[in-house]
């Protein structure tokens, strides 16, 4: 919050200084208006009504009950989503870097094309993800036959992929390319030189990725992770085409409350939940694009 | 620079004479359920209803499957009337049963409309009076009849189990066999659980017919919920309606229940194992019919009540919502049948007569005992 208010005052002294004069001392805050009038509508006033909806039941205000129902009836799914944003996060981060490495040091065509088809992925929506995955690993779905038909698996006892795994599977092909198309740009800024160098003193390319690729880029990573993390906990379609029976994710739950109670109450107690997982990415993500706007780092 | 302005002239003045021929009415339908009534209204009901009244256009606005579809219309037709508008945009709608239970209670939103069709007489059906125990008499027209029943495939299941005990027996001797898509995936799975709820405790005339709703039950209902949870382990759960025909054809499972509409059309277009059959078995299973209503301002009210009318006709009736659709009929299946061809009414009636479907086709639960059903198995079955 300080640095933002440091920003603010910033601001308004360097137009203070600008311009002086009566009417254009409101200058600034008239050119914020529009963008402010924006979030506060769209954005603020729905937060602040959601979290006011979950301690609300009916006409009676301020009462825990709604989280106490969201509590005994979906305790599983929380933990549940948070095992999947948690491991799918880091499944993410480890194979997008992975690609992005192989890309940015790799000079053949196959990388060309990889890095080509990898960036065709982000454009997918989940929805489209969820319908591939659906018939790509459902009991007799093609991963188990290609695998049966390998002697792996017994298609009478196929692997089940419609939980945890299917997800994790589901969020990994989607954001992993994420991660690479996030990373990638600043790997490509790294000048080759520094590389040249390392490999001239007998560094092998675990090495460079290690300690000179990874470290350099450690910014650019922390930030992937916060948009992955927030995308996965706010998915609905993945969780509700894959796993809709319990445990799920506490999106298939909102959706189901609404939907078959009208229970805007117990959703609203449950998205709060959602909004606590993601509050402390967004102190971090605010934190750091404010300091890299004042301070350039 | 003189012909440049001549031109920008007749231009507009060509625009503004297309603007200004022959209006036509656009009859804006909104409908809830999967994506395929969107495809009815827009490729066959709407080209139809032209086709017979040239001045009107059939404008669709789909909001979605399952109930959640039904409750945009809901909110919409609640905030027109909360805002004290004089006219309506909505000026019919295809809604689920449950839409009723809340516009009723709302109160003000729909017309009384279905006494003034020309088609009234043909409506037999009880759930043109009643939906989920609200009446709904006059307010509804029933457009057709959506029934969920046990789809098996005779490869493994000679010999489909004729009531839900020996669908239990069978089951436990074959465990992963049997699918369904549990609560949270479509109402074919919800459909299953309150069958269950209606074998179990016998109160099905209660439950879903005349009530009252007594909270007190609801705790007594732990035990059945319970052997239900004992009774999934042996059960695969799919992703959705879609889900369980999905893995009957695949063959992942060899019994299921499926809507009856959906289990013909992937048969029909080449999605379903054309040897799988159904069976509705003992006490039976519930099923639903989508209603049209009009609300109470909407603004083309005329164009509305032809428009359901044609329809509710027995000739569309028969050509569009059994032949193509293979839903049962929302009129009297009487008088439909001299508009469907033999094989499609034989195809509709064939594993499931007529007698069975009036005996063990059920309705769902009255909206208090439904919620009540589906979070005593939120409660009891998946939950803590």
């Amino acid at each position: 919050m300080l640095p933002f208010l440091r920003l603010m005052r910033n601001g308004l002294l360097a137009a203070k200084a600008r311009l002086r004069g009566g009417a254009s001392k409101l200058l600034p805050f008239l050119l914020l208006l529009p963008a402010l009038a924006f979030i506060l509508v769209l954005y603020v006033y729905p937060l602040f009504r959601s979290i006011w909806g979950s301690f609300s039941i009916g006409a009676q205000s301020l009462s825990l009950a709604n989280y106490s129902k969201a509590w005994a009836l979906y305790k599983k799914d929380i933990i549940f989503t948070i095992i999947v944003a948690i491991l799918g996060t880091i499944l993410s981060i480890v194979f997008g870097m992975i690609l992005a490495c192989y890309i940015r040091l790799s000079i053949s065509r196959t990388s060309h094309f990889v890095n080509f088809i990898s960036r065709l992925v982000i454009f997918f929506p989940y929805v489209i993800v969820g319908q591939m995955m659906r018939s790509f690993l459902a009991p007799h779905g093609l991963l188990n036959v290609i695998l049966a038909n390998l002697g792996i698996v017994n298609l009478d006892n196929p692997i089940q992929f419609f939980n945890i795994r299917g997800l994790l599977l589901g969020f990994l092909w989607k954001e992993a390319p994420f991660v690479s198309f996030l990373t990638l740009s600043t790997l490509q800024v790294i000048d080759n030189s520094y590389l040249e160098a390392a490999r001239s003193v007998g560094a092998k390319t675990r090495h460079i990725i290690l300690y000179i690729l990874i470290p350099m880029v450690k910014p650019a990573v922390a930030m992937a992770a916060v948009l992955v993390f927030c995308t996965i906990i706010s998915t609905f379609t993945l969780p509700y085409m894959l796993v809709t029976e319990s445990p799920t994710m506490v999106t298939v739950d909102i959706a189901h409350r609404v939907t078959y109670f009208r229970d805007y109450g117990v959703a609203n107690a449950l998205g709060v939940c959602l909004y606590v997982l993601a509050a402390p990415m967004a102190v971090y993500y605010l934190r750091r694009t404010v300091r890299e706007e004042i301070y350039g780092y | 620079m003189k012909r440049g302005v001549w031109l920008i002239g007749f231009m507009v003045l060509a625009v503004w004479a297309g603007v200004a021929g022959p209006e036509k009415v656009s009859l804006l339908y909104m409908t809830a359920g999967d994506i395929n009534m969107l495809a009815l209204a827009q490729n066959v009901l709407g080209p139809m209803f032209s086709e017979r009244y040239p001045e009107v256009d059939l404008r669709t606005v789909h909001t979605g499957p399952g109930d959640a579809g039904s409750q945009l219309i809901f909110e919409k037709l609640r905030a027109e009337k909360l805002a004290g508008k004089p006219v309506w945009d909505v000026d019919v709608a295809m809604v689920h049963q449950v839409f009723m239970s809340w516009a009723m209670a709302e109160g003000d939103l729909l017309l009384q409309y279905a006494q003034d069709l020309e088609t009234w007489q043909y409506v037999t059906s009880p759930h043109a009076k009643y939906a989920l125990g609200v009446p709904v008499e006059g307010y509804v027209m029933p457009m057709f009849h959506s029934q969920v029943a046990i789809a098996y495939n005779p490869k493994y299941v000679p010999e489909p189990p004729r009531s839900y005990t020996e669908l239990v027996e069978w089951v436990k001797a074959h465990p992963g066999k049997f699918g369904y898509n549990g609560i949270k995936g479509g109402m074919s799975g919800v459909a299953f659980v309150v069958g269950w709820v209606y074998w179990k405790t016998g109160k099905y005339e209660k439950y879903a017919i005349t009530g009252p709703y007594e909270e007190s039950e609801i705790a007594s209902w732990e035990p059945i919920f319970k052997e239900l949870k004992e009774f999934n382990k042996y059960v695969t759960i799919t992703g959705g309606n879609v889900g369980t025909l999905d893995a009957l054809n695949r063959g992942e499972i060899w019994m299921g229940p499926v809507w009856v509409d959906m289990f013909y059309t992937f048969m029909l277009t080449g999605k379903m194992d054309p040897n799988i059959r159904l069976v509705l078995p003992e006490p039976g299973l519930p099923g639903q019919p989508m209603y049209f209503v009009i609300p109470k301002k909407a603004k083309n009210i005329e164009w509305a009540k032809k428009f359901v009318e044609f329809v509710t006709s027995p000739e569309i009736q028969g050509k569009v919502i059994v032949e193509m659709y293979n839903w049962y009929p929302g009129i009297d299946g009487s008088y439909v049948k001299d508009y469907v061809s033999p094989e499609a009414y034989a195809r509709l009636y064939r594993d499931i007569t007529p007698e069975e479907l009036r005996t063990k086709g059920l309705s769902f639960a009255l909206a208090k005992y439904h919620a009540a059903i589906l979070e005593a198995y939120e409660k009891w079955v998946i939950g803590g």
